[in-house]
């Protein structure tokens, strides 16, 4: 069974999505252009509710964005995947569609440092202001110096 | 040193020590003996709970193991009438100038009990980026309980050993014991 | 700043209100709330970071400690993620222990909510009875698993150890004292209980539109009056063949998102309760070797812990640990609403408020 919202999202988005898998409850789908993500996200906005998570992967240099997104009506997501390479980290955001997002993408932007274009409040959220480095990346290195600093130099 | 080099130091000065200075010395210190015996019997704790060991701190203060009846009171919960802290949880790096805060705003004397495995070593997290490996790098620790996270019997015993070195005059008093 | 006349009032990380390190900064005029800001991270533990430095099976004790008051639900939905993963299939009686710890853990999560949620508005009679009914419980997970608040009970392939002989003779008392005293002694506590009413009735309304905004799920949810549970819309373990209610509320405010916990105990004994009559002989596990190596995929599973919908992505590479794993935790998506849902109440109900979303530090940070 081909999903209602892949076709949707291929006719909308003129061909510059890949369909990975399209069973209409499990469906991915890899969008080549990553200005495209708000339009995708506003195509996406009528069927499905909330983002329900956002995991990024470091596949270095590059990252890979899942969005995650589900509703409340049924059992359907739908996993829409984008790449962001290595000469600017930078992606718009999808929090002014789905406010859900809100505090996925600051996440996202303290552990990772991608910084989300249009955000209404980017700053970090688990992490001090002033902590150094992002993480979560796979280029950050637990070393002694890391483990051995207590933080106290911290602004309060 | 000895007597003599006492006594010339002394008589340098023209002041020797007085029959009632001796006494007053020896009053001072019965008196902070039966202060500490009650000290030791009514230890008004600041509940700094963090994560897991908080949960199991709540069980120490509620039926079955019951802190009241150790003189454990958990009233207030403000760091200026207490003089026990619990720091029962993992401490990031981002909470720990948040303890030293709250450490530093109890009347002396005041003890400090480490709960919990991340406390002593930094158990499970040892390698992680953000908590500290063990509270002892930024402040000093009277009594620690293992375990991750403890039994709430383990509080129980924690406070005994605890009166047990107040009561011998095993904890000397600092008025800053932080790093 | 200048010409402001309130006062901007801190509260936390440390308060005995605030339920584990939470910081509020609210800005006050006079009494009412103008404005408030929610402050996290003050636990994060860099959870997954760690899962990309651990094997498979030695990451279930940080697993425990993400909600820490129902770790035996946050080791099966990690447990889950490997299985489906490594494609694993359980043996019928794995699964229902499973379900049975699963549901036991959620009646002493939702325990230690209500006695919480009665020690912050002033009940303190409520959290020494709720703490005592989950002692009880406490001790079954306890000869069951040999621990107490992290019981490191489930493994890759079902469980470590088969439940006890006389598992079903000494759990069945404490259920049924728990029903009795729920539908008699809380209800005469809680429920007809003028002050506890007033406080908490009409407080923090979170409307069905914010809800669905927002992505906040769980008992929280279904108090707006969503009747949605994965447990049997995504049906897992053997929740199918289980024959349960989902509560729902209409009004959303915290006496309804408290009196739908209190609902979903008593549905919790009913599962409980058919399960023990079902439950299939035979191994309680699967052989896994204990290294485990899983190929590269992309693993996503949701399940219905007792805070929400709880959710995990796991990235793997063909290693023997995660790539990455990310977490998705119901409180995150709820504890973002108390800047919208705080605005114009007065201060007294903040911690009614915050109590009434039962948010686990552990868990919101990571």
């Amino acid at each position: 069974m081909t999903s209602e919202l892949v076709e949707k999202l291929k006719s909308g988005l003129k061909g510059n999505i890949t369909v990975i898998s399209d069973d209409g409850v499990n469906d991915v789908v890899v969008l080549s252009d990553k200005k495209l993500i708000k339009s995708a996200a506003e195509l996406i906005k009528g069927t499905h509710d909330i983002l329900f998570m956002l995991t990024i992967v470091d596949r270095n240099p590059n990252f890979e964005l899942n969005y995650l997104f589900s509703n409340y009506r049924n059992k359907n997501i739908i996993i829409l995947r984008v790449n962001i390479t290595q000469d600017d980290y930078k992606i718009d955001t999808v929090s002014k569609v789905f406010p859900s997002a809100d505090w996925e993408e600051r996440e996202a932007y303290d552990l990772f440092g991608i910084e989300f274009k249009g955000h209404p409040d980017l700053r970090r959220i688990l992490l001090p202001e002033d902590w150094p480095g992002h993480p979560l990346r796979k280029d950050f290195e637990v070393t002694d110096d890391v483990r051995n600093w207590t933080g106290l130099d911290l602004k309060f | 040193m000895n007597l003599e080099s006492e006594e010339k130091n002394a008589a340098d000065e023209f002041s020797y020590p007085g029959l009632g200075d001796v006494i007053f010395m020896k009053a001072e210190k019965f008196i902070e003996t039966v202060l500490n015996w009650g000290r030791g019997w009514s230890l008004w704790p600041v509940t700094f709970g963090t994560s897991c060991c908080a949960i199991e701190m709540m069980t120490f203060g509620a039926t079955k193991v019951d802190a009241d009846r150790m003189g454990v009171l958990f009233v207030g919960d403000s760091p200026r009438q207490s003089d026990l802290i619990l720091v029962s949880g993992t401490i990031t790096k981002k909470m720990a100038r948040r303890l030293i805060n709250v450490y530093e705003q109890m009347p002396s004397p005041k003890y400090v009990v480490a709960v919990g495995a991340c406390n002593i070593s930094g158990g499970l997290y040892h390698d992680s980026y953000n908590t500290i490996a063990g509270i002892d790098r930024i402040m000093q620790v009277d009594v620690h309980i293992p375990g991750c996270p403890p039994r709430p019997e383990q509080f129980q015993d924690a406070v005994k050993v605890l009166r047990e070195l107040i009561q011998k005059n095993k904890i000397e008093r600092y008025d800053k014991r932080t790093s | 700043m200048e010409n402001r006349k309130g006062v901007i009032l801190n509260i936390g990380p440390v308060h005995p209100a605030t339920h584990g390190v939470l910081r509020l900064i609210a800005d006050l005029e006079g009494d009412t709330i103008e404005n408030i800001k929610v402050d996290i991270g003050f636990l994060h533990r860099g959870k997954e970071k760690l899962a990309e430095m651990r094997y498979f099976s030695n990451y279930y004790p940080i697993v425990d400690k993400l909600d820490y008051v129902s770790a035996l639900q946050m080791e099966i939905l990690f447990g889950s993620v490997v299985e489906k993963a490594a494609g694993i299939t359980l043996p019928p009686r794995a699964v229902y222990i499973r379900m049975i710890m699963a549901e036991i853990q959620r009646i002493m999560s939702h325990l230690v909510f209500i006695g919480s949620f009665g020690m912050d508005v002033g009940n303190y009679t409520g959290f020494i009875w709720a703490f005592r009914e989950r002692e009880e419980l406490m001790t079954i997970v306890e000869s069951v698993s040999g621990g107490r608040l992290a019981p490191m009970y489930i493994c890759n392939g079902g469980t470590f150890y088969d439940l006890p002989e006389n598992f079903n003779q000494a759990l069945t008392p404490v259920l049924d004292d728990i029903e009795k005293k729920i539908n008699k002694d809380y209800r005469a506590l809680f429920n007809d209980n003028n002050i506890f009413v007033m406080r908490t009735k009409g407080v923090g309304v979170i409307n069905k539109s914010t809800v669905i905004e927002n992505g906040i799920t769980g008992p929280n949810m279904r108090a707006a009056g969503i009747k949605r549970d994965l447990r049997r819309d995504e049906p897992y373990l053997a929740y199918e063949s289980m024959d349960f209610e989902i509560p729902t509320e209409e009004s959303g405010d915290s006496y309804s998102r408290f009196i739908i916990r209190i609902k979903e105990i008593i549905e919790s004994i009913k599962i409980i309760r058919q399960a023990l009559k079902n439950i299939p002989t035979g191994p309680y596990k699967t052989s896994v070797p204990w290294l485990l190596k899983i190929p590269e995929k992309q693993t996503f599973v949701r399940q219905e812990v007792s805070k929400g919908e709880m959710a995990m992505y796991m990235v793997t590479n063909g290693g023997l640990t995660p790539y990455r794993l990310k977490i998705r935790s119901p409180t995150f998506f709820s504890l973002k609403m108390l800047e919208k849902i705080l605005k114009g109440s007065k201060i007294a109900d903040i911690v009614a408020v915050v109590a009434s979303l039962d948010p686990v530090m552990g868990e919101v940070d990571r």
